[in-house]
């Protein structure tokens, strides 16, 4: 598989995917309307929960292009979650349905939290999304619930397809980017024996399989 | 010789939809627009860890 950096040229490095990971977007500068205090409040409680780490533009820090850095964290992890509330600025709205765009484009699951007022654009009205009330927990939940359910489906495509190994192993990739589950490089070394990979693919490949070498040297650490 | 595996199906969780996979070819063949399974296609279940 080929991913395009923002600046149209091939990334041809690695990209350091997260496990288990769930990129906020949201307004991050001050200053923060409480509502999003709140919501960002109750909604690391239901990802910690889930042993689901929250990422944000802000969570690294590196010497590189802004927008540059939210295409890689936004390759590197499973699941995109839009936050929303009526007091935003239209140019902090806009960016972040860019980047709900770019999850979707790249098969990641995404949702939409809103306050009541918040009216979603039309583009995006197919888009799930869920209101911020009393039973945030029990939706945010339902949600997280089909996410872990699609990681089942994706094992059933990745071994449906493992006449197509490549097409195989980007299920696979995904599979243990929403569980974190070792068994996934397994099944991608099983579908890849004997097999002999373009370069670019074979680049796609120990990508994701350095995963498992670098999250145990960090464990280490 | 690999075993021959056929056609078969599975449902997508998020969309609750049926997908409609060739397992010989490594394609996706379809995703049924209505609601239920495609007749006498049989269902695909994971293989055991």
């Amino acid at each position: 598989m080929i991913f395009y950096n923002h600046d149209k040229e091939v990334i041809t490095d690695f990209i350091t995917y997260e496990p288990r990971s769930c990129f906020i977007m949201t307004q991050l500068g001050s200053p923060i309307p409480s509502e999003l205090t709140e919501i960002r409040s109750d909604l690391l409680i239901e990802l910690q929960k889930r042993n689901i780490r929250e990422l944000d533009a802000n969570s690294y820090i590196k010497g590189r292009d802004f927008l540059n850095k939210i295409w890689r964290q936004i390759l590197a992890v499973p699941t995109g979650i839009a936050v929303l509330t009526k007091d935003m600025k239209v140019s902090t709205i806009s960016n972040i349905f860019y980047e709900v765009g770019v999850l979707n484009a790249l098969g990641k699951e995404t949702i939409v939290i809103k306050t009541k007022d918040f009216k979603i654009p039309s583009d995006f009205i197919r888009t799930e999304y869920i209101e911020y009330d009393t039973d945030f927990s029990d939706k945010i939940n339902k949600f997280f619930d089909q996410v872990f359910d699609l990681a089942d489906h994706y094992e059933i495509m990745g071994e449906s397809l493992e006449s197509n190994p490549l097409l195989a192993i980007d299920y696979y990739k995904r599979a243990y980017l929403i569980t974190g589950d070792s068994k996934y490089f397994r099944k991608t070394e099983e579908v890849m024996k004997g097999l002999k990979f373009d370069l670019q693919s074979k680049h796609y490949i120990d990508n994701f399989l350095s995963t498992e070498k670098r999250l145990k040297m960090k464990e280490k650490k | 010789m690999a075993q021959k595996k056929g056609i078969g199906q599975t449902k997508n969780p998020r969309t609750g939809k049926y997908v409609k996979i060739d397992r010989d070819k490594g394609k996706i063949i379809s995703t049924k627009k209505s609601d239920g399974p495609y007749k006498n296609v049989p269902v695909i279940r994971k293989k055991k860890d």
